[in-house]
């Protein structure tokens, strides 16, 4: 493990069972770059011109290039390895209904709130909604599963 | 709330999470009895039973269960509380 990673793993919050409630929540705030968007798409190998051309974009309605739905997962995830509820969990559900288009450089949030917790079996379930000046462009629900020493 | 009931409910739960519709839900039924049954299986099995139920179980109470007979009951002793 390299000193970055070391670094990553201790900023993850350890939140336990005991500590969590129903209706706690938290939020990530982001804005996607050019550079995300390029790096995406070398990730994923999708090149889909809707998300990476804005003129392209544009003929289609679209005031610009549109976020991948994926990127926007992926802060998901950033919100739920490092925040609520951080290291000690395991990703096992998630659905997600996209309803408005992110563009590239609008800044935006991504909020989890525990609307569910079964200390029987040590998952929790996450609201999740994506917003950007204060509309709502995504809305979705996550499982989560403790995994305490 | 009626044993054939709760009986007809966890069938639709255990075939929804084990995604097969040939299991037979009885009572002496255990984890032993379908392969796919493992722990994770098991959370999810009881994570469905609760919310469906709107019920919330404890570690313990889910712990000492031996097999679907006994789930029901905690489910009767839940409900009825």
């Amino acid at each position: 493990m390299n000193t970055r990673q070391m670094l990553d793993r201790l900023d993850a919050a350890p939140l336990g069972l005991s500590t969590l409630w129903e209706g706690q929540s938290a939020t990530v705030d982001f804005t996607v770059t050019d550079a995300d968007m390029r790096n995406f798409a070398e990730l994923s190998g999708d090149r889909n011109p809707l998300h990476v051309d804005d003129a392209f974009a544009r003929s289609k309605g679209f005031q610009g290039a549109v976020v991948y739905g994926a990127l926007l997962v992926a802060k998901v995830s950033q919100l739920i390895g490092m925040k609520l509820p951080g290291r000690d969990s395991v990703w096992v559900t998630l659905s997600m209904e996209f309803r408005k288009p992110l563009f590239v450089d609008q800044p935006a949030q991504v909020e989890g709130t525990i609307v569910g917790l079964s200390p029987s079996t040590g998952m929790i379930e996450l609201k999740l909604t994506l917003r950007a000046a204060d509309k709502l462009l995504a809305k979705g629900r996550a499982e989560i599963l403790i995994v305490e020493p | 709330m009626e044993n054939k009931a709760i009986y007809e409910r966890l069938t639709e739960i255990f075939h929804d999470v084990f995604d097969d519709d040939s299991i037979v839900v009885t009572p002496e039924l255990k984890a032993a009895d379908i392969d796919e049954w493992d722990s994770l299986t098991h959370i999810r099995l009881v994570v469905s039973i609760e919310r469906s139920y709107k019920l919330k179980f404890s570690a313990a109470e889910v712990g000492r269960l031996k097999n679907v007979g006994e789930f029901v009951d905690l489910i009767q002793m839940k409900a009825a509380a």
